[in-house]
C-alpha cells in the first residue's frame, strides 16, 4: 500500500492558529509568517501533558462525586447535595427531563471524557494503527460534548447567589462544586493539548 | 504555500481544487471539517459584533431572575453569579465563571470590533495579528449556552419552594447566546484570514 502524502512527507506545516499551509523550515523557532504565531510539527510534548492533565481529572472525578456540592441551610434542616443527590431532588420534584439533562452533562460525560481520553492516550502511546477513524471521532466528539459538563457549576453558582434569605434558607457552595469545576477544566486543557495528528501517524497494516 | 491544504486533525495533504458544491470540504482520511462555505460579508459580522456587545451589557446591567419568598426578594445579574460565588470565598470557581460567562464573549466581540472594523475600509488595526491570536485563544471559552441550560436548571430547583421572576437579562442572555454563535459562524479561522488578505493595499 502506498503512503498517503501527509503534510509530514512533504515538508508542509499547518498553522493551528490560523490554519494557513506552512513550508517547513526546521528552525527551532519557527513563526508563521502569516499570523506569526509559533509553528510546532506536533503540539509540543502532546502526549505526556495530556496525560499529566487526564491523570489529575481522574483523581479529582472522586472528591467530585463524594463530597457536597451544595450546603441548602434552612430554618428546618441542613441538607448536604453531592452531584447525584442533586440529580435525585430533580426527579423528586418531577422535572424528569431537567433531571436526565443534569445526571448526563454532571455524571456521564465527564466520566466518558476521562475514559475516552485515556483509551486514546494509551493508543497514541503504543501507536497504534487501529482503527484510527474510529478514534479520531471519538476524539471529536470529546471536544465537542466536554463544555456542556459546566451545566451544574453555573446552576450552582446563580443558587448560591440568589437563596440568600437570612436565617430563613442559604446556600454554601461546596468543596465538591470546586473539584468538579477543576475536572471539567482539566480535561477541558487535555482535549486542546492532545494532537489528534499523533493517532494518525503510524501508516496502517505494518 | 498555494494550492494544497494540510488537515489539521490528521496531517493529510489535499490539492486544492475547485470547491465542491455548497463549499463544504471533509478531509479524505478522518472526516474533518476542512473548509466552510465563506458568504458571509464583514458588515454582517460586524453588525452581530455590535448587537451582541448591546446584548453583553444589558445582560449585566438587568437582572436575570428574580426570588420571592417569605416577602423578601433577591435577583441576580450576569455578573452576580460570578459576585456570589467569590463572596463565599470560592475565588477560582468565581473567576471560572466570570472568564467563561463575561470576559470571554467581551473579549470574543471586542477583538473582533477592534480587527473588523479597520478590515472593512481598507486598514489593517495596529497589533492585528496578536489581537487575532488572542482571539483564536479565547473563543473556545465562551459558555454561554452552557451557562442559559444551566441557569434553567437553577430556575426548577428554585420553583419548588420561591417564586421565581424571570428578569429583562434572562432574554437578552438567550439573545446573546443565538448573537455569539452566528458570530463565530460568520467569523470563522479561515473567514477572518480571507478578509484580512483580501485587504492587502
Amino acid at each position: 500500500m502506498t503512503q498517503p502524502a501527509t503534510g509530514r512527507s512533504l515538508g508542509l506545516l499547518v498553522c493551528l492558529d490560523c490554519r494557513a499551509t506552512v513550508r517547513d523550515v526546521q528552525a527551532v523557532h519557527s513563526r508563521c509568517p502569516r499570523c506569526h504565531a509559533r509553528l510546532h510539527r506536533r503540539k509540543p510534548h502532546s502526549l505526556v501533558i495530556t496525560t499529566i492533565l487526564v491523570v489529575c481529572a481522574a483523581a479529582l472525578y472522586v472528591p467530585a462525586n463524594v463530597l457536597p456540592v451544595m450546603d441548602t441551610r434552612t430554618i428546618f434542616d441542613d441538607e448536604r447535595d453531592t452531584i447525584m443527590s442533586g440529580v435525585l431532588v430533580l426527579l423528586d420534584s418531577g422535572s424528569w427531563p431537567i433531571a436526565l439533562l443534569v445526571f448526563i452533562a454532571s455524571i456521564v460525560v465527564p466520566l466518558l471524557k476521562i475514559l475516552a481520553l485515556g483509551v486514546l492516550l494509551y493508543t497514541a502511546w503504543r501507536r497504534s494503527p487501529r482503527r484510527r477513524l474510529q478514534r479520531s471521532r471519538l476524539f471529536r466528539m470529546v471536544e465537542f460534548i466536554g463544555r456542556w459538563s459546566m451545566l451544574d457549576i453555573y446552576a450552582i453558582s446563580l443558587l448560591a447567589t440568589l437563596v440568600q434569605v437570612q436565617s430563613f434558607a442559604n446556600v454554601i457552595v461546596g468543596w465538591g462544586a470546586w473539584a468538579f469545576a477543576a475536572v471539567v477544566v482539566l480535561t477541558l486543557l487535555a482535549a486542546r493539548t492532545f494532537d489528534e495528528r499523533l493517532l494518525w501517524d503510524t501508516p496502517p497494516h505494518e | 504555500m498555494p494550492g494544497v491544504i494540510v488537515c489539521p486533525a490528521c496531517d493529510l495533504a489535499h490539492r486544492l481544487t475547485a470547491a465542491p458544491a455548497g463549499g463544504r470540504r471533509q478531509c479524505a482520511r478522518c472526516r474533518a471539517p476542512l473548509q466552510r462555505p465563506e458568504n458571509a460579508s464583514i458588515d454582517t459580522a460586524i453588525a452581530l459584533a455590535v448587537c451582541a456587545l448591546v446584548l453583553l451589557m444589558l445582560s449585566n446591567a438587568y437582572p436575570l431572575v428574580a426570588m420571592h419568598v417569605n416577602g423578601s426578594s433577591r435577583d441576580t445579574t450576569l455578573i452576580g453569579a460570578a459576585i456570589g460565588l467569590y463572596v463565599q470565598g470560592f475565588e477560582s470557581l468565581a473567576a471560572l465563571v466570570f472568564l467563561t460567562t463575561v470576559v470571554a464573549p467581551l473579549l470574543q466581540i471586542m477583538t473582533l470590533l477592534y480587527v473588523l472594523v479597520p478590515l472593512r475600509r481598507g486598514r489593517r488595526a495596529p497589533g492585528q495579528n496578536p489581537v487575532l491570536r488572542v482571539l483564536a485563544r479565547v473563543r473556545p471559552w465562551n459558555f454561554m449556552e452552557v451557562f442559559m441550560l444551566g441557569a434553567l436548571v437553577a430556575l426548577v430547583r428554585l420553583s419548588n419552594f420561591a417564586h421565581i421572576a424571570a428578569g429583562v437579562s434572562l432574554w437578552s442572555c438567550a439573545l446573546l447566546m443565538l448573537c455569539l454563535s452566528a458570530l463565530s459562524s460568520v467569523t470563522s479561522t479561515d473567514q477572518l484570514w480571507r478578509w484580512v488578505e483580501g485587504s492587502r493595499p
